[in-house]
């Protein structure tokens, strides 16, 4: 009934639709242009380019052999070191969010969270860097823990292996975690725990029964992004591996330098909408959690 | 119980920063110790950084990248800035799909977004680097937009906005001279984090084939590996320095005193 009043009262349809037009959505139409060229037409095309053969037909091989050897260990090596970076660094990575923002001054959470800001970017060949010189052969903490006894380099210890970039990765991930985790931990409201002193309950009871069942979906939500960072990293990855560890960026990465070649030209493609699909099993539950947790965390 | 708590020392605080210390300190210290050693006589020395400097890449690569960073930062707040304040104040539709696309960069990897990019644009956009400060910005969205996003619901958008109108001042300066000012904690955290973001972007520019800053170093790792070593320490120092400068200088809540 009311868009009847509406267009009865509406000079010209076609003028009532610019005025429209004008109002709700002309301002949005930069952002709207850049991101719809510069991210949605190269992901539609990537997607559509992934299920073309070499001779431009529809075909779904490109996904068959996406998911076969060698591509196969590819996803199963990227989705083990995902789970395993995000895995090891939460935890630690959430106690240290919750110890600085509840116990540390302003400077000192400013500080941090510029530092945190830095090292979660860093990756390549920096970060491998800065590993060589401390794990590597030569490195200080390889003599430091030969002297204590324990030689690292006994086994088949490398930095270009699986465990050598697992520790790698959790120079980024633990940073990443801070950054992450600290939001929920800041509007944990002292109201609460002092509610539940008040009430009778123990620092062990408030923890049980409100503390952790509250930050509970944020440690869940946060996991889930530093899964997704640690799927996706490829620097990092393609600075200290020599090809001796095949990871899915890595995959990619070679097929579109053309330093490995496949009978399939659009191989590349699929196993890029196949890695998108991973990462947004992570992500969009990322985003649903954080969208909820907001509610009771807008101050 | 505010001031003790400040004041109180905190074991479990100094573990922390002391264990995440020892984890990040460890391999920055030994790499910064590798990068001023002087093979040739034996001792230490800044050989390996005056080396860098001296090349002639140095300055233009580091330039390249900073010009690209600022370019980025450009786009940004133009975009971001007068986009967000307007779907703030005018309750459109679109804003939940602006919102929900503005998340989206997250959900892909860069690596699938760089294979994406190669196979799409039109040669005249591959052909020209200014391909990659409207990347970054895609790169970036997420957090650029969160941060605006956060500052402009934490102040009164519309009454400020209709002060300045009324007083007679254009939309562009309403922008520009009253709404950024007010929301410039999240402005400069958002030059801060966009600007760090492009310095430091290696796997989209890397397999779009273009050279920047940092895969410049990988290049100069192949013949002079210390060198590569005193540049990857530059490199790392530089966004942090940049980005101490910029939030530490920046009152923490913009809108106080002046309440």
């Amino acid at each position: 009934m009311t868009s009847q009043v509406i267009e009865g009262g509406a000079p010209s349809r076609g003028r009532a639709f610019l005025a429209s037009f004008i109002k709700n959505i002309l301002p949005a139409v930069p952002l709207l242009l850049i991101v719809g060229f510069f991210f949605l037409f190269p992901i539609a095309r990537l997607i559509y380019v992934s299920f073309l053969s070499n001779d431009n037909t529809f075909t779904i091989d490109n996904f068959k052999t996406a998911v076969q050897e060698p591509y196969r260990t590819g996803f199963l090596n990227s989705i083990k070191i995902g789970v395993f970076s995000a895995a090891i660094a939460a935890f630690p990575g959430a106690i240290a969010a919750y110890f600085i923002e509840t116990r540390g001054n302003s400077k000192l959470r400013r500080t941090i969270a510029v530092m945190s800001g830095v090292l979660a970017n860093t990756g390549g060949v920096p970060l491998a860097f800065m590993f060589y010189a401390a794990l590597g052969m030569q490195g200080y903490l390889t003599k430091f823990l030969k002297y204590l006894g324990w030689d690292l380099y006994a086994g088949t210890f490398s930095l270009g292996s699986f465990i050598g970039l697992l520790v790698v990765y959790l120079y980024f991930q633990l940073p990443l975690m801070v950054i992450v985790f600290s939001p929920a931990i800041v509007s944990l409201r002292r109201e609460w725990s002092e509610a539940a002193r008040n009430l009778g309950a123990s620092q062990f009871n408030y923890w049980i029964r409100i503390g952790i069942p509250l930050l509970f979906p944020s440690f869940i939500a946060s996991f889930l992004l530093l899964f997704a960072s640690g799927f996706s990293a490829y620097a990092t990855a393609n600075a200290l591996t020599v090809g001796n560890l095949p990871l899915t960026p890595l995959q990619i990465g070679g097929l579109l330098d053309g330093n490995v070649s496949a009978a399939q030209l659009n191989l590349g493609k699929a196993l890029g909408v196949v890695m998108i699909v991973i990462s947004a099993c992570a992500v969009i539950p990322y985003l649903a959690i954080q969208r909820r947790s907001a509610k009771w965390q807008k101050r | 119980m505010a001031k003790t708590l400040r004041v109180r020392f905190q074991p479990p605080l100094v573990l922390t920063l002391l264990i995440l210390g020892f984890f990040v300190f460890i391999p920055m210290i030994s790499a910064f110790e590798y990068s001023i050693r002087t093979p040739l006589t034996g001792g230490y020395g800044w050989t390996h950084y005056i080396w860098a400097i001296r090349e002639d890449d140095f300055f233009h690569y580091i330039l390249r990248s900073m010009w690209l960073a600022g370019v980025t930062v450009t786009i940004t707040l133009f975009v971001l800035v007068p986009t967000l304040t307007w779907l703030h104040l005018s309750r459109s539709e679109v804003r939940g799909l602006i919102d929900g696309l503005s998340l989206l960069p997250l959900v892909i990897p860069v690596v699938a977004f760089a294979v994406g990019a190669q196979i799409s644009f039109p040669e005249f956009v591959q052909n020209t680097v200014l391909e990659l400060p409207f990347l970054y910005f895609v790169l970036a969205l997420p957090y650029a937009y969160r941060s605006l996003d956060i500052g402009l619901n934490s102040i009164p958008l519309k009454t400020i906005t209709e002060a300045a109108r009324s007083a007679g001042a254009n939309w562009w300066r309403t922008i520009t001279a009253v709404i950024v000012p007010v929301i410039r904690g999240s402005v400069m955290a958002t030059i801060a984090l966009t600007f760090a973001l492009s310095l430091g972007e290696y796997t989209l520019t890397v397999l779009l084939h273009w050279d920047t800053f940092p895969t410049w170093v990988t290049f100069v790792a192949q013949d002079n590996i210390l060198g590569a070593i005193a540049i990857s320490m530059m490199s790392l120092i530089i966004p942090f320095l940049i980005l101490t400068v910029i939030t530490l200088f920046v009152p923490e809540r913009s809108m106080q005193g002046r309440k």
